[in-house]
């Protein structure tokens, strides 16, 4: 039995797990996730790519609020920005699918710096609202620019063909998805642990302490930025391929406080937290539908004019009870349950 | 010049609005250190509520706003008392989070209760245009100016002459030695909800004498938040007039430039403001400890 946690080489320190039971499940629930899409019917199918999709942008909105402590209501902006980064250069221009990932990606983290200099200054909500502020500016741009962007009618984007292989089919393109959130959260997992990473929760502690240990805010809040707005943009990308469609309408404002919930529910600053977040957020609606379903027949008769607004509050109310009970989010009942698991019968 | 005053003068009725609701963002932030994402909705339910009043029981003016000023501030207390204060001491992102999930609630329970189509609040007054040197306006919006100036000379006196007002500065500016002082950190947190509400509540009612109601009506909070922003956070009479710049640059901005730059404007203009004043116009400087 392990006494304790011994690091013996530097291979020890750099690897992220060093328990092969931990790879283990990894390696399993990768292998049911790639199964899973031929699998399922498609329904089931449009929720798991949701999902995918969803967490990719979940991770990268954690980088800068959860890492970092820097809040922005404002990444359905950088959302658009990939969306139609990638639909300008794939729908329009005719460049290759690879090119238009590439568009989405740098295309939010360039206009991240515009929106990244207001942080150096601005702290906590008046940084927030300035975030705000952008994204309505960049989807009136959008709007504006009608020759480039199609203006209110939007552009339509096709399922792409990368690397000799065809993702057209729903399967396929779940698990291109899948594969953008997996390398996502490693990237994510990854520089939580590099210096970048200690820098930048570092500013989330202290932004004070950490300029006098030596950590360079700007350069830091601003590489922040940065990364958040190319790893949105992705999923912006992803969004508006599964759409089939974009458009500002498609990303609205709202989108943005969506994200910031399944942050919170889930557990602010952890990977962990963002993707347990927005598998319960995706998930909640249907879960409630089901459940609606189940005590079917004589609820659903009573309601049924109204079945959609106690959906929807209900939803409203499984998110004031998890915080209400559980203000850590879903991270500290999945410690806890690690915990229980590692140490009955006993409690420590 | 004609179209310049009318801009203006609509400007700040509806900056007037705005302005009201900011300061029910303000008056919570100050007591209690957050955010109340549900402002506009509480304003739109408050609102539904006197429409009820006035097609129901009676149409007078006086019963309906004494009627809907009643259930504003019933609604901020239990919403205080029930849902925020069992927050208290968690992690402020939570109980941020924690309003959301009210929002959502109270928005679906206005399509859930009453409909989802438009009505038309009447009492009788607020339709007929008034005549001042050559602007015509509405007399809602003329009230809701008045409103405005009204609760922000109350608030002026509130803060500093009653007893009320100077324990709910003191729970704002350290909430433990106001507690060691003998103030009742739960009253403070309960009066500053049931005000917010009942600012929230006025707001809402003379918008909907103006513009109609519908269950789209929650958006008055999303574009009054940022009016509280700017004329920082914990400036309550600030955040009120910083709902009438919003209203105002919008306004003109929307004349002058076309529709397109309405939104932008006014966005623009807290950009540029919060580069030059980080906590707002009347903000206080935060004073960081490490």
């Amino acid at each position: 039995m392990r006494s304790g946690d011994f690091k013996e080489t530097y291979a020890d320190l750099v690897i992220l797990s060093d328990s092969k039971l931990v790879w283990g499940w990894a390696a399993a629930l990768l292998v049911v996730l790639v199964a899973a899409p031929f699998y399922v019917n498609a329904y089931v199918l449009s929720l798991l790519t949701l999902v995918f999709i969803t967490a990719t942008g979940a991770l990268g909105l954690n980088l800068l609020t959860g890492m970092t402590g820097l809040i922005s209501l404002g990444h359905a902006g950088f959302l658009l920005l990939g969306a139609y980064g990638y639909a300008i250069a794939v729908a329009k221009y005719h460049f290759p699918p690879l090119v238009g990932f590439l568009a989405a990606g740098l295309a939010p983290a360039a206009f991240a710096i515009v929106v990244g200099l207001p942080s150096l200054r601005l702290r906590g909500l008046y940084l927030a609202i300035t975030t705000l502020a952008f994204s309505y500016i960049i989807a009136n741009l959008i709007l504006e620019a009608r020759s480039f962007t199609g203006g209110a009618r939007g552009l339509t984007v096709l399922r792409p063909e990368m690397f000799g292989l065809d993702f057209s089919s729903d399967p396929a393109f779940a698990l291109l998805c899948l594969f953008v959130a997996v390398l996502t959260l490693f990237a994510c997992l990854n520089i939580s642990r590099s210096r970048i990473g200690r820098a930048f929760m570092a500013i989330r502690d202290n932004d004070i302490a950490a300029r006098t240990m030596g950590v360079n805010l700007q350069a830091f809040k601003l590489y922040a930025f940065m990364t958040s707005a190319l790893i949105t943009g992705l999923a912006g990308a992803l969004m508006g391929i599964y759409l089939s469609f974009v458009s500002v309408e498609g990303f609205p404002f709202l989108l943005s406080i969506e994200a910031l919930a399944i942050l919170i529910v889930g557990g602010l600053g952890s990977s962990l937290g963002a993707v347990l977040g927005t598998v319960f957020i995706v998930l909640l609606p249907e879960a409630i539908r089901i459940l609606f379903g189940l005590f079917g027949g004589s609820l659903e008769k009573i309601l049924s004019t109204g079945v959609h607004e106690v959906k929807s509050i209900a939803y409203g109310v499984v998110i004031i009870l998890a915080l209400r009970f559980e203000p850590r989010g879903l991270v500290g009942v999945w410690r806890d349950a690690k915990r229980l698991w590692t140490h009955w019968p006993l409690r420590y | 010049m004609k179209l310049f005053a009318d801009l203006l003068a609509s400007g700040i009725a509806i900056g007037a609005i705005y302005g009201l609701i900011a300061m029910g963002f303000a008056v919570i932030y100050k007591a209690t250190g957050l955010v109340n994402f549900a402002e506009g909705e509480m304003s739109m339910i408050t609102a539904y509520i006197a429409w009820t009043i006035a097609t129901t029981l009676s149409g007078n003016v006086f019963v309906v706003v004494a009627g809907s000023i009643v259930a504003a501030v019933l609604l901020g207390l239990a919403v205080e008392r029930f849902i925020m204060r069992p927050m208290l001491g968690e992690p402020i992102f939570s109980t941020v989070l924690v309003t959301i999930g009210v929002a959502v609630v109270l928005r679906s329970l206005i399509t859930l209760v009453w409909d989802a189509y438009p009505h038309a609040l009447d009492v009788g007054v607020g339709k007929g245009v008034a005549h001042l040197a050559g602007v015509g306006l509405r007399s809602a919006q003329v009230a809701a100016i008045l409103a405005l100036l009204a609760i922000m000379t109350g608030f002026y006196l509130f803060f500093r002459y009653s007893k009320v007002g100077v324990a709910m500065r003191a729970v704002a500016a350290d909430d433990r030695t106001a507690l060691l002082m003998g103030v009742s950190a739960h009253r403070i947190h309960a009066i500053a909800w049931a005000c917010s509400s009942a600012i929230a509540g006025i707001a809402g009612v003379l918008f909907a004498l103006v513009y109609d109601l519908s269950p789209a009506m929650f958006q008055i909070g999303l574009k009054s938040f940022p009016a509280t922003i700017l004329g920082g956070l914990d400036a309550v009479n600030g955040s009120g007039f910083g709902g009438v710049l919003i209203g105002v640059v919008e306004n003109l901005a929307g004349g002058y430039l076309g529709s397109g730059m309405k939104d932008v404007a006014g966005f623009l203009m807290i950009i540029i403001v919060l580069m030059v004043q980080p906590f707002g116009l009347f903000g206080e400087r935060e004073i960081v400890r490490v």
